[in-house]
């Protein structure tokens, strides 16, 4: 049978009502959400709360924030984490949810709370947003004079309970990093549906804020896939009436190279999102992003570093926010102490750096930006080629047949044949294309980079190399011969 | 002659961090093993039904979100009900959550069943290593 062509096309709001009361459903908490009380509440926030009207600000005044990840599940914990994060500086606040509400196991979630609740212990390694519901989740947002954000669930008791961003179904993260068999239509399914809610609220003057992930790169490999996916999902987005977004920047550590994608991504999608008609939906900032793998759990010292690499990346690219992790990240929850150390840490930089306004010049980073500009524009040329025009259609088509792909794939509906290694400078690499659509000139362009190692290293370039370049990152060496290499 | 030792690996729980599976699959593939290879999110359940219809000879399971102690709080039981007396079970990875010891958690997996237990970042080789010795300790290989 041939399946239906998914098309990039506003959905009908007579069927979204019935999808979002079904949604709110799965979990008696749901019964907390009136949709037009909702939107009331969120008109009512003060301008501190709302993430977009942040976000803008500190653009204004040149200035930056940390957005940090955070959750425990214990509602009185979680308010004293969030002062925490506030009183050292944190505007942006994020609900870190646990891994069983990503994944909606709301009874087993229950279970573990009520554990929690009664011996005041953190079971879990998130807030339990969904189980905790509406009114518990108010008290959290009205203790703390900042703008709150979910992490890692998409609901609509999120936006009544006054968080001011919008997980849009998770998108591209969802279904490449935490999903095993989700299949690329039924994400763009779910990513139609929840951008539309989000379109929903703007149509009454609530406008959402999404923060654009894409497809992670789980591992060195460089980002041209991932912003495509970002230029496709603020594409569609804006289409269900978004507007509002900003894209984060997954830094991989070469710092020519991270620079090179802060500064293309917003610039790319914005002039997409205007080729195709969107000019309202708004760029509200760039955010740089800690993503690769974190310094083992006991290396406190890789993890400081890490994070203040990240900071004054983003604020020497004159970012408005930073996509940070504390030191704990590798040890799982954060406590209100180490968040403290940890983001009085990027602070010191935002306030130190990030006000001078440096201008700076990286020699490679026009060159960077022009590769990977031509990487992006020959993948998405080959989608709307696939699509006859459709940007979803030709993205399903895409990755159904590998012309987007991304190496080590929890996802098993991913084709997984291209492979990244870091080059003599610890850029990141293709080492194999699989089916990306990329010129012989950009091919060779790729070769010749990883060629320079090779000739340090004395040895080709494989399989091998990519498996010790994961930990390269997080060990704190990614030129040359990496220190555990015997 | 020695046969071929059949091993299953995954990442338990509602654990999606798979690289290192993914890693120490193709490695045990490359050293002659047969390699049974689940990928993310396996729950206990499945280990333990996989392994009694292949005959498996070791479990390698991966865990890095911390909260392997739940997800495996029945799994020794469930394994020694489903006739597993003899089967080698290894896990590795961020175990608990916080910043610890590996020494100090070792002991809580081995009283969950497990024969060895391994910190992050590990290389695949060594746990390969200590694989062969024990299936050769117990005449499987």
């Amino acid at each position: 049978m041939k399946k239906m062509r998914i098309v990039n096309k506003r959905l009908d709001d007579d069927l979204l009502m019935k999808k979002r009361r079904e949604v709110l459903d799965k979990w008696p908490t749901g019964k907390e959400v009136d949709f037009e009380e909702a939107a009331a509440y969120q008109k009512s926030l003060p301008d501190s709360k709302v993430w977009w009207k942040v976000m803008a600000k500190l653009r204004e005044e040149g200035r930056m924030s940390v957005f940090p990840r955070a959750g425990t599940p214990v509602l009185e914990k979680m308010i004293e984490l969030c002062q925490g994060l506030r009183e050292s500086g944190v505007l942006l606040i994020p609900v870190t949810t646990d891994s069983y509400t990503r994944l909606g196991q709301f009874e087993k979630v229950q279970g573990i709370l009520d554990e929690c609740n009664k011996t005041g212990k953190a079971l879990l390694n998130g807030y339990p947003i969904i189980n905790q519901g509406v009114k518990q989740t108010r008290k959290l947002v009205e203790s703390v004079d900042a703008a709150f954000s979910p992490r890692g669930v998409s609901s609509e008791i999120c936006i009544a309970s006054g968080l001011t961003t919008y997980e849009c179904g998770l998108e591209f993260i969802t279904w490449a990093a935490y999903s095993k068999k989700m299949t690329i239509r039924e994400l763009v399914e779910k990513w139609q549906n929840e951008t539309r809610v989000a379109g929903w609220y703007a149509d009454r003057g609530v406008i959402l804020c999404t923060d654009l992930h894409g497809w992670l790169p789980t591992a060195p490999f460089p980002l041209s896939v991932n912003i495509v996916t970002l230029i496709l999902q603020a594409l569609t987005a804006a289409e269900q009436g978004l507007k509002a977004i900003y894209p984060l920047v997954h830094c991989m550590g070469n710092m020519t190279q991270d620079m090179a994608w802060i500064r293309l991504t917003p610039k790319l999608i914005r002039e997409y999102l205007d080729k195709f008609g969107y000019k309202d939906c708004q760029i509200i900032g760039c955010c740089p992003a800690q993503t690769p793998l974190f310094p083992n759990p006991m290396d406190m010292g890789g993890a400081f570093a890490y994070l203040c690499y990240i900071a004054m990346v983003g604020s020497l690219c004159k970012c408005n926010a930073t996509d940070l992790r504390s030191i704990d990240e590798a040890a799982g929850v954060p406590t209100k102490d180490t968040n403290t150390v940890s983001y009085s840490a990027a602070r010191w930089i935002f306030n130190v750096i990030r006000e001078q306004n440096i201008d700076f010049h990286i020699k490679g980073i026009e060159e960077e930006e022009k590769i990977t500009r031509m990487e992006v524009e020959a993948i998405i040329n080959r989608i709307l080629d696939l699509g006859d025009g459709d940007v979803i259609d030709g993205l399903i088509k895409a990755v159904e047949g590998g012309v987007m792909d991304s190496p080590w794939s929890p996802n098993i509906t991913v084709k997984d044949k291209v492979l990244g290694v870091r080059d003599a400078h610890g850029a990141c690499r293709y080492l194999e294309f699989g089916n990306l659509p990329f010129s012989n000139q950009l091919k060779e362009w790729h070769r010749g980079k990883i060629a320079e190692r090779e000739k340090i290293e004395g040895k080709k370039a494989d399989y091998h190399t990519a498996v010790r370049d994961l930990w390269s990152f997080s060990k704190g060496k990614i030129v040359g011969l990496p220190p555990y290499d015997k | 002659m020695s046969k071929t030792p059949t091993i299953i690996t995954g990442t338990v729980g509602m654990d999606v961090h798979v690289i290192g599976t993914k890693v120490i699959s193709r490695a045990l593939r490359e050293s002659g093993f047969k390699v049974v290879e689940l990928g993310m999110q396996v729950t206990p359940e499945e280990f333990i039904s996989v392994a009694q219809e292949t005959k498996a000879d070791a479990i390698l399971m991966s865990s890095l979100y911390g909260m392997a102690e739940l997800d495996l709080k029945d799994f020794n039981q469930k394994r020694l009900e489903a006739g597993l007396n003899d089967i080698l079970l290894y896990i590795g990875g961020n175990l608990v959550i916080g910043r610890y010891d590996p020494k100090e958690i070792e002991p809580k997996f081995k009283a969950l069943g497990f024969d060895r237990v391994y910190p992050p970042g590990i290389d695949a080789e060594i746990g390969i290593e200590d694989l062969k010795k024990d299936l050769k300790a117990r005449g499987k290989m």
